[in-house]
């Protein structure tokens, strides 16, 4: 898959760099598509007992599902923007931050590589 | 002869809920935001609806990323859980269904050729459980019974805005034709702007919101005739959940009267409001409390 199919940008659309994020993830199909494995792991984090599962054994857990090595890897190394960038939807990818609490706005940060504190105050405009 | 009261507009962060079972109500970060609710919460004290239509978004629960993708879906069950979206099952009460009036809405809606998913069970998440908890609080049992309309937001394609807006128009035209004698509200919920993943994460536009608070009382049509990507431009990738007020709004008549809105920004990473409009008298008695922080 090459870059334009993951961005859902056209060709011409500039230089862009090799792992950026969709402008509008639910936009791009093939995005959406290449995300169905990890967001199906995710979901299944809905039951307290795959939870439990989840916890006890991470990667024979995760294995179940049929990730790609890359998906996997976001996934062991809590790399949130890395799974977002790979399809992961962030209503479902964040269901694993109940395993390893990590916060909505930190994500928002990551995924535009910023300090969180400027972030929230630079784009969500808190004050 | 059922008579629809109002309708209600309000956002369904998550962060919400977790607030509230936290405590943090009071919070300096929080409290301007759940004082806004207060209005409304008086005047539906006061009102006493029997029935609530909740319209709403699936977040990776049982309608958005499972196996089906139902673009509307009405719940027609006697009860309806509130969902463990990863983190538990929270502890609020289930929610009563109205399911004579469901089933009489699926009638209706596929009458009018909206071939709409039937859910004879069905459990929500956020997206109705945190409206419910800012409009009537925590009670030991919720005091109106709801009917839930999920609408697809997640998967595109999403409906269109004008589809929403018709939609809408169904329900209301349901709710005028049921035999009972309840009274009934209709929620939208969602929005307001945000975009929570993307290159674009992080988008928020107060001033469009703003605007759509006074439009979807004053100018609902103009609002109907807009494009998805529009509403993706204008209110963000999520945030395009607006379209939900607009079923809302097409139940109810065209005049409405607007009895309060308030606008809150950030919350999470969220443009929030709410709007309640009484239906269907002439004028409006607009007070606003707005804040940014």
């Amino acid at each position: 898959m090459d870059v334009r199919d993951r961005t859902g940008r056209a060709p011409g659309a500039g230089p862009e760099a090799a792992d950026a994020l969709p402008d509008v993830p639910m936009l791009d199909r093939a995005h959406q598509r290449l995300g169905r494995p990890l967001n199906r792991m995710a979901m299944s984090l809905n039951s307290a007992a795959n939870r439990a599962l989840f916890k006890r054994d991470e990667l024979r857990y995760i294995d179940r599902f049929g990730l790609s090595a890359e998906q996997r890897r976001a996934v062991v190394n809590r790399d949130w923007r890395e799974m977002l960038r790979l399809g992961g939807n962030l209503f479902c990818v964040l269901k694993i931050t109940s395993v390893d609490p990590y916060p909505m706005t930190r994500i928002g940060a990551d995924q535009r590589r910023m300090e969180h504190e400027s972030f929230v105050r630079d784009v969500l405009g808190k004050r | 002869m059922a008579r629809l009261i109002a309708g209600l507009g309000t956002s369904h962060v998550p962060s919400i809920g977790v607030a509230l079972d936290a405590g943090r109500h009071e919070d300096p970060d929080w409290k301007p935001f759940f004082d806004g609710y207060g209005p409304a919460q008086a005047w539906l004290r006061e009102a006493k609806p029997d029935v609530a239509v909740v319209v709403y978004n699936d977040h990776g629960l049982d309608l958005s990323f499972q196996r089906i993708v139902p673009t509307f879906a009405v719940g027609a069950a006697d009860w309806y859980g509130p969902g463990d979206e990863g983190w538990g099952v929270r502890d609020i009460p289930s929610f009563a269904g109205a399911p004579n009036f469901s089933w009489h809405l699926i009638d209706r809606l596929v009458e009018d050729e909206f071939d709409v998913a039937i859910c004879h069970e069905l459990d929500v998440d956020h997206g109705v459980q945190v409206p419910m908890e800012l409009f009537w609080g925590r009670p030991a049992e919720w005091p109106v019974r709801i009917v839930p309309i999920a609408v697809n937001m997640l998967c595109y394609p999403i409906p269109k805005p004008g589809r929403c807006h018709r939609f809408g128009r169904s329900l209301g035209a349901a709710i005028r034709d049921w035999p009972g004698d309840e009274t009934f509200v209709v929620i939208g919920t969602g929005g307001m702007s945000h975009q929570i993943q993307g290159a674009r994460a992080g988008f928020t536009a107060p001033d469009a919101d703003r605007a759509f608070l006074k439009d979807i009382a004053e100018r609902p049509e103009i609002l109907a005739t807009l494009g998805r990507e529009d509403f993706i431009e204008r209110f963000g990738g999520e945030g395009a959940e607006l379209i939900m007020w607009l079923v809302m709004r097409g139940a109810l008549d065209d005049a409405v009267r607007t009895i309060h809105t308030h606008y809150h920004v950030p919350v999470s990473m969220t443009g929030a409001g709410m709007i309640l409009m009484e239906n269907g008298s002439a004028g409006t008695a607009r007070q606003e409390s707005t804040r940014a922080a």
